[in-house]
C-alpha cells in the first residue's frame, strides 16, 4: 500500500509506451483499464492516508531522508490526485473518437498525467524543478500538435517563456540548498524560520514565487495563456486551464504558504492585491474578446485571481474558499472548453458574433454549456457559488475588497451574457455530428458541477473536515444579489459591450511582444522585491 | 571561478531575453542564463583541493557531490529544451519565412 504513489506515476507512463509501440486500436482501449485501475487505486490510497496519516513518506533506494528523493502525501496533494485521475478520465473519453488512431498524441497526452502526478506528490525541490520543465515539454508538444503556424507560434511563446520562469525557480532552489544544505520541502518547511531573516533566503523566495507566478498565469505574466489556448485542441485546452495551471497553483501553496509559513514575510497583502488586479484584467480582457475560446481563457486568469484572492485572505473560511474554486473551476472550465470544442467543431468558426442557434441544432450542448455558464457566474445551486461565497466570507468587514469583487462577478456575467448569445437565435443548417462519447463526458463533468453545489456540506465535512452550512444556497439575499448581477451585467452588455467602443477595440489588439512579456516579468520580479525588502 | 562571474552570464542572458528581436537569439539567450545558473550551482559544492565524490573516498576530504548529481539532470533538461526550441524554429521559418518576432507575431490576425 504504501509504494502506491509510485504507481500512479508509472502505470501512465507505462500505458501511454504502450499505446505508442503498439499503434491498434486494442492498445488505446487499455488505456481504460489502465484509467480506472487508477481510480480504484487511487481510492485505495485515500483509504489508506485517512487510516494512517503519518505513514505517507515514500524514500527512494534507503537513503538518509534528509537527501533521498522522497514521494510525500497530505489531503492537499490527495485532492489533486483524484481532481486528475478523474478529470483524466473523462477527458480520454472525450478525445477517444478523434485522437484514437493517433498513437503519438495519446503517448504524450497519457505521459503528461504520470509527470502530473509526480510533481503533486515529490517532496523535493530539485524534483519538482525537474517535473515542472518535463511538464512545459510535454505540453508545448500537445499544443504544437496541429503542426499549423500559429500553433507552432505559441508553443515556443509558452516554451520560452515558461523555461524562464523555470530557471529562476531553480536559481531559488540552487540559494536554498547554499544555506541550508538540504532541499527537502518537509525538512525545510520546519527550519525555514532558521535563516529566514538572511538577504539570500529572501532573494530566493523572491525568485521562487517570480518563476511560479509565469506557471500559474498572474496579471502581468499571463501572456502565454490565451495564445496556447488559442491553438489547442479543445481537450488540451480543458487540460492546460483545468489541471496544468493548477499544478502550478499548488505549487505556489505548498511553497508560500506552507514551506515559508513560518518565516512571516507578510506578503499576503500583496499576494492579495495580486490576485485581484489578476482577476479585474482577466475580466476586462474577456469582455473585449470575440473569439469563443479566447473569452474562456482571459477567464481562467481572472479565475485564477479569485482563487489567489481566496487563498491569501486571514480567514480560515475564505482560504478553504480558495482551495473549492481550484477544484471547482477545473470542472466548469473543463466542462465549457469541451463544449465549446463541440460547437467549433460542427460551426468550423471561433466567432461568437457567427455561431448562433445551438440551442435548437444541439441541444444536449446548449443545455451543457448552460451549466457550466451559471456554475462560472455564481449562480446558487451550482458549485461555483458556493466557493465564491465562501471566499467573499473575508471581505464583509472591508467595502473596497467588496466593490472589487461585484466588479469581477458583474464582469463575469457580462461576458458570459456574450458568451451566451450562441445559444439563440436560428438554426443555421449545417452538418451537425455528434458523438456519444463527448456528449457522455461532457455529462459526467455537468453532474459533478451540479452534485457539489448542492452537497456541498456533507461534502465539506467529509474531504475538508468543515462545517460548510455558513453557506446557504436557501437564502433569499443570495438570489437577489445574483439577480441583480445579472442585471447590471444586461445593461454593461446592451449598452457598452455591443457598441463596441473605440478603447475596447485598441485593449482587443493589444498583443504583448515576447521582449515585452520578459520585461513585464523583470519588473514584477523587481516589484516583489521592493515589497519584500523595503516595505514589509 | 567566481559566482560574480555566474552572475554577469545570468544578467547578460537577462538582458539578451528582454532585448531580442529574433526566435533563434532568444533561445540562446535562454541557454545562457541555465548555464549561468549551472556555473553557479557547481561553484558552491566544489573547493579547491577536493576530491572526485566516487564511492571509496568517502571521509577523506570530497566536494559535495550534490550539485553534481542535480546539475547533470539540468543540463539534461537544457539540451531537450534548446533542441524542441531549434526544432519549433525550423517550423516556424517554413511557415512565415522569418524568425523576427515581429513578423511572426503579427503573422496571421
Amino acid at each position: 500500500m504504501i509504494y502506491f504513489p509510485i504507481l500512479f506515476v508509472f502505470i501512465p507512463v507505462l500505458s501511454s509506451l504502450l499505446v505508442y509501440l503498439i499503434h491498434r486500436r486494442w492498445a488505446a482501449k487499455l488505456l481504460f483499464v489502465s484509467q480506472s485501475a487508477m481510480i480504484v487505486l487511487f481510492i485505495l490510497y485515500a483509504q489508506y492516508v485517512i487510516d494512517h496519516p503519518d505513514l505517507t513518506l515514500l524514500v527512494f533506494g534507503g537513503w538518509d531522508s534528509l537527501f533521498a528523493i522522497s514521494f510525500y502525501n497530505d489531503g492537499l496533494s490527495l485532492g489533486f490526485i483524484g481532481l486528475s485521475v478523474i478529470m483524466w478520465f473523462i477527458l480520454l473519453i472525450y478525445t477517444y473518437k478523434t485522437n484514437r488512431d493517433e498513437n503519438k498524441f495519446l503517448f504524450f497526452f497519457m505521459f503528461l498525467q504520470g509527470i502530473f502526478l509526480g510533481l503533486i506528490q515529490t517532496n523535493d525541490l530539485f524534483n519538482l524543478f525537474v517535473f515542472l520543465e518535463l511538464m512545459t515539454v510535454l505540453i508545448t508538444i500537445l499544443i504544437a500538435y496541429k503542426k499549423t503556424g500559429p500553433s507552432f507560434k505559441a508553443s515556443i511563446f509558452y516554451l520560452l517563456v515558461n523555461t524562464i520562469g523555470a530557471m529562476f525557480f531553480l536559481l531559488g532552489i540552487i540559494l536554498i540548498y547554499y544555506v541550508y544544505g538540504t532541499i527537502n520541502i518537509q525538512y525545510l518547511a520546519d527550519h525555514i524560520h532558521l535563516f529566514s531573516e538572511q538577504g539570500l533566503i529572501k532573494l530566493a523566495y523572491v525568485m521562487m514565487i517570480s518563476g511560479l507566478s509565469i506557471k500559474a498565469a498572474f496579471f502581468p505574466l499571463f501572456t502565454w495563456l490565451p495564445k496556447a489556448h488559442g491553438v489547442a485542441q479543445s481537450t488540451i485546452s480543458a487540460l492546460l486551464s483545468g489541471l496544468i495551471v493548477k499544478g502550478a497553483l499548488y505549487m505556489f501553496i505548498r511553497i508560500h504558504m506552507e514551506m515559508f509559513e513560518s518565516a512571516h514575510y507578510g506578503l499576503e497583502t500583496v499576494m492579495f492585491y495580486i490576485g485581484a488586479v489578476t482577476a479585474i484584467g482577466g475580466v476586462i480582457f474577456a469582455l473585449v474578446q470575440k473569439d469563443l475560446k479566447q473569452i474562456l481563457a482571459y477567464h481562467t486568469v481572472s479565475q485564477i485571481g479569485i482563487m489567489v484572492m481566496g487563498l491569501s485572505s486571514v480567514a480560515d473560511y475564505s482560504y478553504i474558499g480558495g482551495l473549492m474554486h481550484i477544484f471547482n473551476h477545473a470542472l466548469f472550465k473543463s466542462l465549457l472548453f469541451l463544449g465549446a470544442g463541440v460547437v467549433i467543431q460542427n460551426y468550423h468558426t471561433k466567432k461568437v458574433s457567427e455561431i448562433r442557434g445551438v440551442m435548437r441544432s444541439m441541444p444536449w450542448t446548449g443545455v451543457l454549456l448552460i451549466v457550466g455558464m451559471l456554475s462560472i457566474s455564481g449562480a446558487p445551486l451550482f458549485n461555483g457559488f458556493v466557493s465564491k461565497t465562501l471566499v467573499k466570507y473575508d471581505f464583509k468587514t472591508d467595502d473596497f475588497k467588496m466593490i472589487l469583487f461585484t466588479i469581477i462577478n458583474i464582469g463575469t456575467v457580462t461576458s458570459f451574457l456574450k458568451f451566451s448569445q450562441i445559444l439563440f437565435g436560428q438554426r443555421i443548417q449545417s452538418f451537425i455530428f455528434t458523438d456519444r462519447k463527448q456528449q457522455f463526458a461532457m455529462t459526467l463533468i455537468a453532474i459533478l458541477c451540479i452534485l457539489i453545489g448542492i452537497f456541498y456540506i456533507p461534502l465539506g465535512s467529509w474531504l475538508l473536515g468543515k462545517d460548510l452550512s455558513y453557506v446557504n444556497i436557501f437564502d433569499v439575499t443570495q438570489w437577489i444579489d445574483y439577480a441583480i448581477y445579472v442585471m447590471a451585467g444586461l445593461l454593461l452588455y446592451r449598452y457598452v459591450i455591443v457598441k463596441d467602443f473605440r478603447p475596447l477595440v485598441r485593449i482587443r489588439n493589444i498583443s504583448i511582444s515576447f521582449e515585452n512579456a520578459n520585461y513585464l516579468f523583470i519588473l514584477y520580479m523587481v516589484m516583489i522585491s521592493i515589497f519584500m525588502f523595503m516595505i514589509v | 571561478m567566481n559566482p560574480i562571474l555566474s552572475f554577469i552570464i545570468l544578467l547578460i542572458g537577462v538582458y539578451g531575453i528582454a532585448t531580442s528581436k529574433n526566435i533563434i537569439k532568444s533561445v540562446f539567450c535562454v541557454t545562457i542564463i541555465e548555464t549561468a545558473t549551472i556555473l553557479l550551482f557547481l561553484n558552491l559544492g566544489v573547493y579547491e583541493g577536493g576530491l572526485i565524490p566516487i564511492m571509496n573516498a568517502i571521509g577523506i576530504d570530497i566536494v559535495d557531490p550534490l550539485p553534481q548529481a542535480l546539475m547533470i539532470t539540468t543540463i539534461v533538461i537544457g539540451s531537450t529544451i534548446t533542441s524542441l526550441a531549434l526544432m519549433l524554429c525550423i517550423k516556424i521559418f517554413h511557415h512565415y519565412g522569418s524568425i523576427e518576432w515581429k513578423v511572426v507575431l503579427k503573422g496571421d490576425k
